[in-house]
This record gives C-alpha cells, structure tokens and sequence, in this order.
C-alpha cells in the first residue's frame, strides 16, 4: 500500500524539493567515468607501490626477513581486511533486500573485486612463511625448535603447516567463489536487466554470510592469532571482523567522495545516502570498541598468564602509547564527530573521517602484529628505533598497489549498478526529519 | 542546527491542576470553544499536496492523520527535526558521568579488594558506567519522546468528530488548531477548500 502511494505522488511531482528526471541522473556522463580517467594516477599508485615494495625486500636484507615480513603482514592484512568487509557489505546488503543502499553497492563491489589481488598479495607471504629457514620465520610454532614446547604439542593437531596450507586454499577460494558469484550476477543483470539475478545473489548470500563467517574467523586465527601461538580469544574473529568491515566503509566512503567531487552520481547519490553511510561508519567504530574493550576486560579479569602476555607485551616498553591512542582514534574521535548530522552529510566531511579511519585501522592491524617481531628485539629496533621507515615503505607500498587497482576498477565500468528493481527505491531515498 | 520545541505554554498547562489553559479567541455558535479546524480527504496524494499548502501558507500547529504512514510526509509538513537526541545525548552523557563518579565515590569510602586487582582500575568501572549511560539514554528518548508527543493523555477534542472516526479506514484528515497564531475559521476553511477538501468542520473542544 505504501508503495503504491509513492509511486502515486512520484507521478503527480508532488515533492517539495526539485527532483530531476531518472533519465537526467542515469546519463552517461554521471554515472561513467571519462574513458582513460585515472589511469595516470593508477600508474602512479602502481609505480610507487612497486618501488617500496622493492625498498620493503631491501629492507630485509639490512634487517633481516622478520621485520619486513611482519611490515608487510600488517599491508596485506589491512587491504585483505578491506575487501572481505566489501563482501560482507555486498551480501548483508542483499541479505536484507536493502534498498537505498543500490546506488552505492556497485563501489562496494568494485572493493570487493579487488579480493584476487589481496590474495595475490597474501601468497608470497604465506609461501615465505613456510620455506623459510627457522630463524627467519615470522611464525613462531612453525620453527623446529618450538615444537618441543608443551602448548604447542597439545595444539599441534590444529598448528601443524600441512593443515596450514589446506586451510589457507580453502579460505581463498571460498572468498574467490563468493566474490566472483557476487560480482557476476551484479554485472549479468547491467547487462540483460534480469531480475531473477536479484533473487539469486539474495539466496547465495544466505550460505554464502555463513561460509564467509566461519573462513574469516579461521583465516584470522590462523593468520594473526597464533602469531603468538600460546594466546586464544573466542572474540579475536569478531574484533578482525569489526575492523575489516570498519576499514571496508571508509574505502568506499572515500572513492564515493572522489567521485562526487569529480562531479559524477550527482542527486544518484546524495547526503541522504552520505547519510546513512556516516551512520554505519559510526555503528562500526561502536562495534570496534565494544568487541575491543570486551576481549581485553575479559582477559584482563580472568588473568591466565597465556592470555594476559598477549596485552602485558602491548602494555610495556612504549606499546602503551600506542594501545591508548588506538582507544582515542579508532573509537572516541569518529565516534564524537560522527554524532554530528552535519558531518556525516558532507561530502569531504565524510572523506576526511573516512582517511582518519583507515589510517586507526591500519595502526590497528600493526599493533596487532608489530609486538610480536619487537619483543625480542634491541630497542634501537623498536617503533620509533631504525625499522619505522621498513614499516612505512612496506604499508604505504601494499596500499598504493591496492588503491591503484582500485582506481582502474572503479573507472573501467559503470559507478552503479544498472536495471537493479530497487533503484527507484535508492534514487528516491530520503531520512525522516 | 535547526530545532524547534513543538509544545507551547498551554499544552503544559492541561497536565497541572491548578493551572488555567488561556480560554480559545473562537467560540461555536453553542457556546463551545473551538478546538479546531477539520477537513477531509479521499486519497493519500490529495492530503500530501493540500498539507504542502497549509505548509506554505505558514500555520505552525496542525497534524495531517492518516490510516497509514505516507512516505515524505513529513517534508510535505514541513516538520523541523526534533531536539529529542539532544535531551537523549545529554541525559546520556550526564548517565554515564554518574555511573563513573558513583563508583569512585564508593571505592574511595569503601575500598574493597577484589581478586588482587586495583582499586583505581579504569576497567570494572566501564560496563557499570557503560551500562548507566545507556539507561538514561534510554529512558531519556522514552520519556522525552512522550512529553514532546503531550502523551500521556486520556482524551483528546479530535475525537468530538464523527467523521474522524474513518481515520482508522479509508480517510485522510488536516486538522488546524486554533491555538496556532495565525488561526481563523473562514480563512482557514477557505484554505482546506482550495486545497480539495472534501468536507470542512469545526471541532469543540
């Protein structure tokens, strides 16, 4: 009934502010890019990120494969983190059957499509860890002098290499299949305007949100948690899940501003969209802290010395000033300036939070994984010491690759997806007062 | 930020005995004071366009009623946002102070030791002060919510309609209250007319 009464005033042209044609939105020159636009930057972003990642092997040489294996952990983690929480964003949104967020989703998807790449990123990596020669191994419970210790044996069933590896492919080709579904129904239905497309990415994202739930939470064990193998927490997945999905919104809060800034999706998406994005941005640094807070009080009350090194190592020797910081700026700063309606609506409002974010996210990811090459290291080693400038070239150099791939991918197609049954919906969308 | 406090002296002044509503300018020809002004509508697009008008024609206290919610609607009222989430923010924030200083308070008059751990520590205190926040936000937006709508209430002059009775089926209704600074019966009954109202009434209060 209330859908009848919309589309019955939409016709009558009875809203108060000026509402421009669908045709005049959906013209080729808002909703595509310039042929070639942004393939300079592209190379740009490419060539430099090359560059560092080259400055990044360098660096192992001077200072041995750890470090640069650890800088580099904490890139890919950030860019793998960026597009699995596109892929959520994709299928939660077709999950629910949401509607104003169709303009959007095109970007997610585009975010999402770049997963190939973060898991191209993430072999050598991956490879590296299990050829390498003990004393360069990043791992711990992976050289052959750990397995004697008591813990590891007990856990040896689950933290042995050969499973490590099955693991890791299945992983990968469950994010690979999803995504590939995911993008190809999107794109199928641009093409032939199939509505059945719509109902079949809805039903694959149903078993898709559980085997992309269950991946994720095993890949961030196995990946960052037993980085320290004698640590466990139940809510490690949940907080690698909240980041992710925390970084993925400020992605796509970013190109969706630099698009719009280049004068394209204009009244396709508008503040209204802007919105509800700052609203979820916000609700995901909520999350953060909410899972961040609760895994550590947990710890911190039960006070098992397995668990409690995990926070004691990040609680000493200059990690501190980190640890609070993280508190203030991945939670407090968007948190107290995203209440504010004015700042989620604005176009470089929103951006500016949204680099804020990916910068607490990537200190994020480094905190998680920095301490564990430190504690063992000379202080000249430490944050701050002579390796900072390994973990600046090797973060700066994954990112620039992926956000490099990212311009290409955005440019090479259409910004929305076409001939979606709820785009009315999302064009039309509005907040209540 | 662009608030407005939709409720006037006299709204309060029906929820406190001894205080006297300032009596209506329009009487009915039986004696009674005018509540209002109401006219009817058949469809959701005639009510939508005619409450665009009342809008435009600068009446600040009248509802639009509807068997169903109307999407935009409020636009087409033009209702200004509420200063419901600054009552909420505040009393939430005030909350959460609360729940930290009543902790220290307590911890400093009654230092108790629990399980080794410190008496200053900052993360018991969280949840507690967590937790408070959240419950005077809460209750906050309720109350704050209600006393904005003048709810609670056991009756209101509406309902001295017949008519109206139909806004629960198939009827759309604008009803212009006289207290609204710009209120008089022919104009306003001129303006609904204009505007495609079916039928025009005064209601009694």
């Amino acid at each position: 009934m209330s859908h009848a009464t919309t589309a019955q005033l939409d016709t009558h042209g009875g809203h108060d502010h000026h509402e421009p044609d669908a045709r005049v939105l959906l013209s080729r020159e808002n909703i595509y890019v310039p042929e070639g636009a942004g393939i300079g930057f592209s190379n740009l972003a490419l060539g430099a990120g090359g560059v560092c990642l080259l400055l990044t092997a360098v660096g192992a040489v001077l200072h041995g494969p750890k470090h640069a294996l650890a800088s580099y952990l904490v890139g890919v983690m950030a860019v793998l983190g960026m597009s699995l929480g596109a892929m959520f964003l994709v299928m939660v949104q077709h999950l629910t059957n949401a509607g104003w967020t169709v303009t959007i989703r095109r970007q997610c998807e585009n975010i999402m499509a770049l997963l190939p790449l973060a898991v191209a990123l993430l072999i050598p990596y991956l490879v590296l860890q299990l050829v390498l020669p003990d004393d360069m191994k990043l791992v711990q419970w992976m050289r052959s002098d750990m397995k004697g210790d008591y813990l590891l044996q007990k856990k040896a069933a689950y933290l042995n290499e050969t499973f490590f590896a099955i693991r890791a492919v299945l992983y990968v080709g469950i994010w690979l299949f999803l995504a590939h579904r995911l993008w190809n129904h999107s794109v199928t239905q641009d093409r032939t305007g199939d509505r059945t497309e719509t109902a079949k990415a809805r039903r694959m994202s149903t078993w898709g949100m559980f085997a992309f739930a269950l991946s994720l939470a095993f890949a961030s064990f196995d990946w960052l948690m037993s980085l320290d193998f004698r640590f466990f927490s139940t809510m490690w997945p949940v907080y690698i899940f909240a980041g992710a999905v925390f970084s993925s919104l400020g992605v796509l809060a970013i190109v969706l501003s630099t698009l719009r800034t280049f004068g394209r999706l204009t009244g396709v998406v508008t503040e209204e969209h802007y919105h509800d994005l700052g609203k979820l941005m916000f609700s995901f640094s909520v999350f953060w802290a909410y899972i961040a807070f609760s895994q550590y009080f947990l710890i911190w009350y039960s006070n098992i010395p397995e668990e409690t090194a995990y926070y004691f190592r990040r609680m000493t020797g200059g990690w501190e000033s980190l640890s609070a910081f993280l508190a203030f700026g991945h939670f407090g700063v968007p948190f107290f300036i995203l209440l504010f309606r004015n700042v989620k609506k604005s176009t470089i409002g929103l951006a500016a939070v949204a680099v804020w974010m990916l910068f607490m996210h990537i200190l994020d990811i480094f905190w998680i994984v920095r301490p564990m090459v430190y504690a063992s290291t000379p202080a000249d080693q430490m944050p701050g010491g002579i390796t900072i400038w390994l973990d600046i070239v090797a973060i700066a150099g994954v990112l620039a690759i992926f956000a490099g791939a990212l311009v290409r991918k955005v440019s090479s197609g259409v910004l929305i997806p076409l001939n979606d049954p709820r785009q009315s919906e999302a064009l039309a969308h509005r907040n209540y007062v | 930020m662009n608030f407005t406090i939709p409720f006037t002296l006299n709204d309060i002044a029906d929820y406190i005995p001894f205080l006297k509503r300032k009596p209506g300018r329009y009487v009915t020809p039986g004696g009674k004071e005018v509540h209002a002004v109401l006219a009817e509508f058949k469809t959701p697009a005639d009510v939508y366009h005619a409450a665009e008008k009342v809008r435009d024609a600068g009446y600040k206290r009248w509802d639009v009623h509807t068997p169903f919610p109307i999407h935009g609607l409020e636009h087409a009222m033009g209702i200004q946002r509420t200063i419901l989430p600054l009552v909420s923010g505040s009393i939430g924030l005030g909350g959460a102070a609360f729940g930290l200083v009543l902790q220290w308070w307590i911890t400093k008059d009654y230092p108790i030791v629990v399980q080794g751990k410190p008496f200053a520590a900052w993360e018991p205190f969280t949840p507690v002060t967590f937790e408070l926040g959240i419950l005077h936000c809460a209750f906050a937006t309720l109350i704050g919510m209600l006393a904005l709508n003048g709810l609670p209430r056991w009756h209101h002059p509406i309902f001295n309609s017949d008519r109206f009775l139909r806004c629960s089926d198939d009827r759309f209704f604008i009803a212009i209250d006289a207290a609204d600074a710009k209120f008089e019966p022919n104009a306003v009954r001129t303006l609904l007319q204009s505007a495609g109202a079916g039928h025009v009434e005064l209601v009694e209060v």
